[in-house]
């Protein structure tokens, strides 16, 4: 094979790309803080595809350049070599093969990381979360209290189960990952387990008219003493 | 001119006599869905429709107007018709980025500015659907029009007068559009998800729905025709494995607007009848299906992008053995990969309803399936590898904005793994991390891949060439300030900014006041792109018959091909890519 070099080209470029990108991840975290146990399955199959794409990206890339440089032509009547296109069969029959092999490697790791988030329906605390235009309500219907404010105790699985009185609204922490759409006519649970103390906010995360930017509620996780505190009123 | 005002006139009227005799709740809603069809069909009967209906019943041939004015008539030629979704394209991109830039504005800095939220609401749909309609025709609708019936050695489309109307059907639907926010504004979205879209007694709200019907069966129309073409009016010798890969991709996005436009046409007009008739489709108040909307909009929509990028391919593989002087990489595979994209985007619709609350192990076949189209997508990419490897590149401008497209949708393609992956998707569903995706396809892809057409088409179309060192400034310019644009947005994505929200938290400041300034940028290499097409139209060198030295057909007729294309029909031998030297 002519052209050799691309080798080490790609080595050493495809290499510098890399390591820029794995520099700017670190610098410039992808992720912000991550506080549920649900965070950390998502974050792991985030990490999961970073690396693949980091990957991908800089090798497709480097190779690229490597074309750019090498295959110019000096003059214009120049004409770039035709192969037989039996020579090119084998890299076809490769490159679907590999591409279709990494395809569902990754498919594979999501469909496990999916199953750990919707597996298990059970849960110590169910919260109600009532969406309208544009507010959220909150009631614990164990102790049949109502909430201006969403509070949550770490380490304890939490069902939020999910209504809402018009449009689709939509329930998402960032800190925590996951989010789910309150759909009107029917009630959607989430299972969320957060893992650390502090305040959050709610954001609603699915246009719902006017007001939607405004459309934000606070959460806090607190230990179980300052949990149990702060629900002690009848409502709160 | 005439007939838009009479065909306004008639409609208002309509209008007004509707929301006098009609009763509310009908009143209002069925006065403008009423108003607009009157406004309709009078504009297309005195646009020239009404003749050509005419002379297609008595069977005559349609009279040819010579002069300027048969670009603003029902002109049949697919030249003419070509080069009026062109302009249209550019003009509904110039709004589509004023809009942009009034948003950017906006979101400099933590607050409201100057806009309300309403306002905001406004701009932004506005600035979704406009340029979801510049993807849908910038290239498939002008160029797919111009270059493809060349490319197959026809002397025209199939269906002529379908293909006027197809057209004529975009300029009421934009002014409809560019009327919404005098009628009371529009909060939700180009998606107008249900039940947000079936309430509210907004007329502008009506009005955008009928808008989207009506570039819905424009769409619809092309799809016909295109294939129809493309079956029946291939020239002798112009086999299905020596068709250039642009026409490939111009068949396979019309048979995509074929199966999906109608799904969505249909589920737009279930939400008029909601909003009209009271009928209880997407109201869950009145027992209606607030996911059922989803499963239908997205059923198109999502195979919609494939409508807007397949074009693109399709230019990006055409230009580049062109270029590269070297025959097209793995030809067969490219075509079967662009079939692919066909079969598996209409299964793969449910990965944007990951937390819509549909049922949870739907994700599972929906991840797997949208994760595999990243294979016939990898196979575009092997082609352009391929097509590189030992190839003599000429840097002239259309390569330039190729290779542009490469870098650009290798970064959305990668980015839509994670989109596509459940898990990653609970967290960066709706974020700008979308949003940023989502550029770096439909703009990053499409909308340079348009770019690039013109810049490759441009010659033949009007016989000049345009300015080489503007085109790679203008080139040079939109390529770092979209890349400088977005790649911040995917991190703000995925720290907590909302999607189509007109605030954010304070620590954002820098980065938006950044992203803001590099989107002057891109604005300003449109002004550089303006500025070449007029200095070329004023005094451009002449182009001559074939200045890249292709090997298509197109490039055989002369620049800018005559009434009927071709003085004698031609006859294909070669293959379309069979540049280069034997080894």
């Amino acid at each position: 094979m002519k052209n050799k070099s691309v080798f080490p080209f790609v080595a050493v470029v495809g290499g510098l790309i890399a390591f820029g990108m794995y520099k700017a991840f670190t610098v410039f975290p992808t992720m912000p803080l991550q506080a549920s146990v649900q965070a950390e399955s998502v974050d792991g199959a985030w990490n999961g595809l970073l690396i693949v794409e980091t990957s991908i990206y800089a090798l497709v890339m480097s190779f690229l350049l490597y074309c750019l440089v090498m295959f110019r032509a000096a003059k214009r009547e120049e004409q770039g070599d035709k192969f037989d296109r039996s020579r090119g069969r084998f890299v076809e029959v490769a490159w679907v093969l590999v591409s279709l092999a990494l395809t569902l490697s990754l498919a594979a790791l999501g469909a496990h990381e999916l199953r750990a988030l919707i597996s298990d329906p059970s849960a110590d605390i169910v919260v109600e979360v009532h969406a309208q235009q544009f507010s959220w309500e909150f009631y614990y219907p164990e102790t049949k209290q109502y909430g201006t404010k969403l509070f949550m105790e770490k380490g304890k699985r939490h069902r939020i189960v999910l209504t809402s009185k018009d449009v689709v609204h939509s329930f998402w922490v960032p800190e925590f990952r996951v989010k789910q759409d309150a759909v009107p006519g029917k009630a959607v649970s989430l299972i969320l387990t957060p893992t650390v103390t502090g305040k959050y906010t709610i954001m609603c995360n699915q246009l719902c008219g006017w007001g939607h930017t405004d459309m934000q509620g606070a959460v806090e996780v607190d230990e179980h003493d300052d949990f149990v505190n702060n629900t002690k009123a009848s409502d709160f | 001119m005439k007939g838009f005002i009479v065909a306004l006139v008639v409609g208002l009227a309509v209008m007004a006599a509707g929301s006098y005799f009609l009763v509310e709740p009908l009143g209002a809603q069925a006065a403008a869905v009423l108003g607009y069809l009157a406004a309709l069909l009078s504009f297309l009967a005195l646009v020239g429709g009404g003749k050509a209906l005419r002379g297609y019943a008595d069977g005559a041939e349609p009279p040819e107007a010579h002069d300027w004015t048969r670009y603003f008539s029902f002109d049949l030629d697919h030249k003419v018709i070509g080069t009026q979704y062109g302009v249209a394209a550019l003009i509904v991109f110039l709004f589509g980025g004023i809009m942009a830039l009034i948003m950017r504005l906006e979101l400099a800095h933590h607050g409201l500015q100057f806009l309300t939220l309403q306002q905001y609401n406004t701009v932004m749909t506005l600035h979704g659907i406009s340029m979801v309609v510049v993807a849908l025709i910038g290239t498939a609708g002008s160029f797919g029009n111009f270059v493809v019936p060349l490319q197959l050695g026809a002397r025209d489309m199939a269906f002529p007068r379908l293909n006027a109307l197809s057209f004529w059907l975009l300029p009421p639907a934009v002014l409809l559009l560019l009327a919404t926010p005098f009628f009371g504004g529009l909060d939700f979205g180009w998606a107008a998800y249900a039940p947000l879209s079936v309430q509210g007694a907004s007329i502008g709200k009506m009005l955008f729905i009928l808008a989207f019907i009506t570039v819905g069966f424009s769409s619809i129309f092309s799809g016909v025709n295109f294939c129809a073409t493309a079956l029946t009016m291939r020239a002798k010798g112009l086999t299905w494995m020596k068709l250039p890969i642009f026409s490939w991709a111009i068949v396979c996005t019309a048979v995509i607007q074929l199966i999906g436009t109608s799904v969505v046409a249909a589920s737009l007009i279930m939400v008029t009848f909601d909003r009209v008739l009271h009928t209880s489709f997407f109201n869950p108040a009145l027992g209606g299906n607030v996911l059922l909307y989803q499963h239908l909009f997205w059923y198109y929509s999502h195979p919609a992008v494939y409508i807007m990028v397949l074009p693109g391919f399709g230019v990006l593989l055409e230009v580049l053995p062109t270029f590269a002087r070297k025959p097209l990489f793995a030809y067969p595979l490219a075509v079967a990969a662009l079939i692919g994209i066909v079969i598996l985007g209409f299964v793969v619709w449910a990965h944007h309803m990951f937390t819509s609350g549909m049922w949870a192990l739907l994700k599972m076949p929906f991840m797997i399936n949208t994760e595999l189209i990243s294979v016939p997508t990898g196979v575009v990419f092997l082609a352009t590898l391929g097509t590189l490897w030992r190839a003599k590149i000429r840097l002239d401008s259309p390569m330039v904005w190729a290779l542009a497209i490469v870098a650009n949708f290798l970064v959305g393609g990668l980015t839509g793994i994670p989109l596509a992956d459940a898990p990653t998707d609970f967290h960066l569903h709706d974020t700008w991390f979308v949003v940023a995706h989502f550029h770096y396809t439909i703009m990053g892809g499409a909308i340079f891949a348009t770019f690039t057409a013109f810049h490759y088409w441009f010659p033949k179309m009007s016989g000049k060439r345009l300015n080489e060192t503007l085109a790679k400034v203008q080139c040079g310019l939109m390529f770092f300030g979209f890349n400088a644009l977005f790649i911040p947005m995917f991190w703000l994505g995925t720290h907590g900014m909302r999607r189509r929200v007109a605030d954010f938290p304070a620590w954002m400041d820098p980065i938006q006041l950044w992203i803001s300034c590099m989107s002057l940028v891109v604005a300003a290499s449109v002004l550089v792109f303006a500025y070449n097409i007029y200095r070329a139209l004023k005094d451009g060198e002449p182009a001559g018959d074939n200045p890249w030295e292709a090997k298509t057909l197109e490039w055989k007729a002369a620049s800018p091909p005559p009434h009927g294309n071709f003085r004698t029909p031609p006859t294909v031998t070669e293959h379309p890519y069979d540049y280069g030297v034997a080894v």
